[in-house]
């Protein structure tokens, strides 16, 4: 589902953060991408994902050369992606039920499919009570959950978390730990989540990916 | 030789600028081409928006500045030439003075004022809190979602706007001709008829199309270049006014030597 050859991102002083990554993800397989915060986890998962250019290497996602290419817009229409942001990444002009049901309505998804699948993503991550509001009057917890909430409602088949634990509460935390488990049991699913602190994963038999800071991986199985 | 690089940076920049608005407009074109019917709903449903904010809020503003200054129009010609047979000039000058010329460039400078300042600062607040990349990643076609509906809002509105200020203005025209000076509405009416052509219409269409573009894409493009901090709006915002203000007035000329020179 993923491949990665000879990738790397550089930084504004023209040095590498990350150089000569390599690393294979088959559909269904779930990866673990884990270092400390500065690392490029994140930029990892835009470059992945085709928002952000790398300096160098090649981004193959189910078969399609995302970079050299067209970054996002190659996925656009052909691989269901779905990204859990660290922060950010809802629309601050819709609700938190719109930006859950945006990608669906412009998938062409009929109107009361959207309507169920939208309110069982926000009833599973406990969101109804704030469905409505946008995202700048919620906690920096509940904004993460929407993000969630959303990659839900996709049945995203290519899905990319980014720290989705962090800074979540005891009761957000299981609701978000409980998904991501249901997704990774899921054979369906492409998972890669970067994460500083892998604890909470570690009895999952996942593949990971270190990288330490500030370049070279340690290692790619 | 130095000389040489300073003169050619800025013509260098120019042309990449000219670049960048083709690419633009290429690029939403092509999107737009791909469009699915069951798309239609939420990319009318953004251009609805669109067309409420720059259309039919700039209504009053739009409409009362045009009665105004047909009014004024017709005030200052009369001053002028009173004792000269003005009269027999009013459709002239109406259609010479609002219709070809005040009418698609005043609107065009309150819309660049009042929409394309909100497009620049709306899409570089996006990009900034990485709005735009959720959109695209969760298989929302920026161009589609962002683009397409801003311009053929903005169209729209211009188009319409330019149409109510010509009415508002011939009106303000009308009010001061027959309070001060006793026209008639038939007689202002078919002075005015007489004096507009075809080409009249024809060179206004071209107007509202271009000037519908030219304030779409500026924005879009400062707005989009946003990258690194909040302080970025402000200045993204009056780029977009300057350019595309230069580029309105530029166009105008542009169609005033193609169609009367």
């Amino acid at each position: 589902m993923i491949e990665l050859r000879d990738l790397a991102l550089g930084t504004p002083d023209g040095s590498w953060l990350l150089e000569g990554i390599e690393l294979l993800v088959p559909k269904g397989g779930n990866h673990l991408i884990t270092g400390p915060s500065g690392c490029g986890k994140s930029r990892l998962l835009k470059v992945i994902a085709g928002t952000e250019r790398p300096a160098r290497g090649l981004v193959r996602v189910d078969g399609r050369e995302i970079w050299p290419g067209d970054g996002v817009l190659s996925l656009t229409e052909r691989v269901r992606v779905g990204f859990a942001f660290a922060s950010g990444g809802l629309l601050s002009n819709l609700s938190v039920w719109q930006n859950v049901a945006l990608p669906l309505r412009f998938r062409g998804i009929p109107a009361e499919e959207v309507r169920v699948r939208a309110g069982a993503a926000l009833e599973r991550l406990g969101l109804q009570s704030v469905a409505e509001l946008r995202p700048h009057a919620l906690s920096a917890s509940a904004r993460k959950l929407g993000n969630l909430a959303r990659v839900m409602a996709l049945d995203a088949e290519l899905i990319l978390l980014d720290d989705p634990l962090e800074g979540l509460d005891a009761a957000d935390r299981g609701r978000a730990l409980g998904l991501v488990r249901g997704w990774i049991a899921d054979a369906t699913k492409t998972l890669l989540i970067a994460l500083e602190d892998s604890t909470p994963f570690a009895e999952l038999a996942l593949d990971r990916l270190e990288l330490r800071a500030p370049s070279i991986p340690l290692e790619s199985p | 030789m130095r000389f040489l690089v300073r003169l050619g940076a800025p013509v260098r920049g120019f042309l990449e600028f000219l670049g960048d608005q083709a690419h633009l407009v290429l690029r939403t074109l092509r999107h737009a081409l791909l469009l699915r019917m069951d798309q239609l709903a939420v990319v009318g449903g953004q251009t609805k928006l669109q067309i409420r904010f720059t259309g039919l809020d700039a209504l009053w503003l739009v409409s009362g500045t045009a009665l105004l200054l047909g009014a004024v129009t017709l005030i200052q010609a009369f001053s002028q030439l009173s004792g000269l047979g003005a009269e027999n000039y009013i459709g002239v000058l109406m259609v010479l003075i609002i219709l070809r010329e005040l009418g698609p460039l005043l609107t065009a400078v309150l819309v660049i004022g009042r929409s394309s300042t909100a497009i620049a600062a709306e899409l570089g607040a996006m990009q900034l809190n990485g709005e735009i990349d959720a959109l695209a990643t969760h298989g929302i076609n920026p161009y589609q979602y962002l683009l397409l509906p801003r311009w053929l809002g903005v169209l729209v509105s211009v188009f319409a706007l330019v149409v109510f200020f010509d009415a508002m203005a011939l009106a303000g025209g009308l009010l001061v001709a027959k309070l001060k000076y006793g026209v008639t509405f038939g007689f202002y009416m078919d002075s005015v008829r007489q004096a507009l052509s075809n080409l009249d219409f024809a060179a206004t269409l071209l107007k509202v199309a271009l000037f519908a573009g030219a304030i779409t894409f500026h924005a879009c493009h400062f707005g989009l270049r946003i990258q690194r901090s909040q302080t970025e709006i402000p200045q993204a915002v009056t780029k977009t006014v300057v350019s595309a203000l230069v580029a309105v007035f530029a166009l105008d000329g542009l169609i005033a030597a193609l169609f009367y020179f």
